[in-house]
């Protein structure tokens, strides 16, 4: 069920919260044992969060939109009173003292907290396989990754787990499950939803958004969470968000990057993203072959701003306030054995990457050239901009791949990620929209967008998505 | 560049991390190919191009004052101490052999 039928249904009186909260925690009582995507079910408070809002919308009081309606967090936002681990074995048994903000905005619209879902360790990684306690499966093909990090939330909203999920994006982990498992995934501007109560990963980059089963799914739960936030002080008033469902793109230019549909992706991937660019043809949109440098040099660009503000952030997980502690031992080795015995491998690669390209002597080559590319990269997009309204590339080169495949290859994990991470670094929203299969897997077609005109990207892609 | 061993163990005491033998190779193995990547930026000219800022305006600037918690925030904070005594956090000593 969509959001926005569960809305209208439940608006109809047709179906109550308390129903379609049950009727989601018995879906996930059968289905959830081989999918894993909840890591904790809240079903007591689930259901008292539904008849609560059922009690409302009886007296005449409805909160929102989403009133009501059954939703899974990733488990790297804080909703006080619930454990959150962000996938980690270090912060296992933490319980939130607070709500981030999204949390707050969605409890003060009504909505229904099912549980938190699985993810990569402090959302680092592309297919959930780094998670601390245990791989999320696509329910697509039970044999593959969901993508990741945000893969428990990709996994819940495709097997009908829930009706829609948050994620977190810093380089595509809403985008590239979204796309894995043929859901929607929005990484929204950054600075337009509050990262307050977040587990920070790269704070610069770090961004929450909605994944869903339609576009107009993601605009309705966007429009929920966004807003500017004294807690976050890189959030932004920005204008009003005018989300318009579309049936045609008269008028519409979109940019197609040479450089993102030349080599690299899978022929299953360039014939369902070729196809993809037909259709919005059909719409109406005038195609534009765009020039947009820099692409591999951005995935360096944030390989390298990434892993440094990992090593910040990370760095308050030594075992004194929260979480494991290795006991019985002088201050350096508690810090070093806590990390050993709480953090995973990849987290503590990526901590020493950080800690390498921060140190002396190498800052300059390093983090400073990064954040010079990293003014080219929003340059070269501010450019594009001024001839298009919205850019269009696959989300991924190849669709979801078997679990195991990619794990001990570091590279070519990251690799993944290559025609996410610009949007990240360029600080621009994208959103992946499924578009067709190859062999039985989803393929996801991104959309990207000019900074602050989120609205605009959804209306277009809801174009493409009515066509589909 | 190559990391070497020693590199490697300075790397994992400046950021506060015991590794295993294991690991210790796994680390040197890895870190490598993904250095060799990233170094595609020294080939990228950036003369006269600044750093991209990450806070635009006076926006990032506020006054530091402590707000006061809730008793309900204070005691779940002081739950989740991994060690505690009668309420504060108790932590291990920063000396090994402290004056007596």
């Amino acid at each position: 069920m969509t959001m926005k039928q569960a809305s209208e249904a439940l608006a109809n009186k047709t179906v109550t919260s308390v129903e379609l909260t049950q009727s989601y925690l018995q879906r996930i009582k059968e289905k959830d044992v081989e999918i894993h995507a909840y890591l904790e079910v809240f079903e007591s408070h689930a259901l008292e969060q539904a008849k609560a809002s059922d009690e409302r919308r009886a007296g005449g009081e409805v909160l929102s939109e989403i009133d009501g309606i059954p939703l899974a967090i990733k488990d790297n936002m804080l909703i006080e009173g619930e454990h959150a681990t962000g996938g980690s074995k270090i912060l296992e048994g933490y319980v939130a003292p607070y709500d981030a903000t999204v949390i707050q905005k969605l409890k003060a619209a009504g909505a229904v907290f099912l549980g938190r879902v699985n993810m990569d360790e402090f959302a680092m990684g592309s297919s959930t396989e780094r998670s601390a306690y245990g791989i999320t499966r696509n329910p697509v093909d039970l044999e593959r990754v969901p993508g990741g990090s945000s893969g428990g939330s990709s996994a819940a909203v495709a097997g009908d787990l829930c009706v829609a999920a948050l994620g977190s994006d810093t380089g595509g982990s809403i985008r590239q499950p979204a796309a894995f498992t043929g859901i929607v995934g929005l990484k929204p501007s950054y600075g337009t939803v509050s990262r307050y109560g977040l587990m920070a990963m790269a704070s610069s980059l770090d961004q929450i958004g909605p994944m869903t089963k339609t576009v107009e799914d993601a605009a309705m739960l966007y429009q929920v969470i966004r807003g500017e936030d004294a807690h976050d002080q890189t959030t932004v008033n920005t204008p009003a968000f005018r989300f318009e469902k579309r049936t045609d793109l008269k008028g519409v230019r979109i940019g197609i990057p040479k450089q993102a549909w030349g080599e690299g992706m899978t022929p299953g991937v360039r014939q369902e993203c070729g196809a993809a660019l037909e259709k919005l043809k059909e719409l109406g949109a005038e195609m534009v072959e765009i020039d947009l440098p820099y692409m591999d040099e951005a995935l360096a660009v944030y390989y390298v701003l990434m892993p440094c503000e990992v090593s910040a952030n990370i760095s308050r997980f030594d075992g004194i306030r929260y979480g494991l502690r290795a006991p019985g031992l002088p201050l350096l080795e508690t810090y070093g054995q806590s990390r050993l015995q709480g953090l995973g491998e990849e987290v503590r690669r990526r901590v020493m990457l950080g800690t390498y390209a921060l140190s002396r002597g190498y800052y300059d080559a390093y983090y400073r050239k990064a954040r010079k590319v990293q003014t080219l990269i929003r340059r070269a997009y501010t450019a594009a901009f001024e001839g298009v309204d919205v850019i269009v590339t696959p989300t991924t080169p190849s669709p979801a791949f078997k679990i195991g495949e990619k794990i001990h290859d570091p590279l070519a994990m990251y690799l993944e990620d290559i025609y996410t991470v610009g949007v990240n670094v360029a600080g621009i929203p994208a959103v992946s929209v499924p578009c067709g299969k190859t062999d039985g897997l989803p393929v996801g077609l991104q959309f990207i967008g000019a900074q602050f005109k989120d609205d605009q990207l959804l209306s277009i892609a809801s174009a493409f998505e009515s066509a589909s | 560049m190559a990391l070497n061993r020693t590199d490697i163990i300075r790397l994992a005491e400046l950021s506060r991390l015991a590794l295993t033998e294991d690991e210790m190779s796994r680390m040197e193995q890895t870190i490598d190919p993904i250095l060799n990547y990233v170094g595609r930026l020294g080939e990228v000219n950036t003369d006269g191009i600044p750093e991209t800022e990450s806070f635009e305006d006076a926006r990032a600037l506020r006054v530091d004052e402590a707000i006061p918690a809730s008793q309900s925030t204070h005691d779940e904070i002081v739950a989740n101490f991994p060690d505690k005594k009668d309420g504060l956090l108790r932590a291990p000593a920063v000396f090994d052999h402290p004056k007596s």
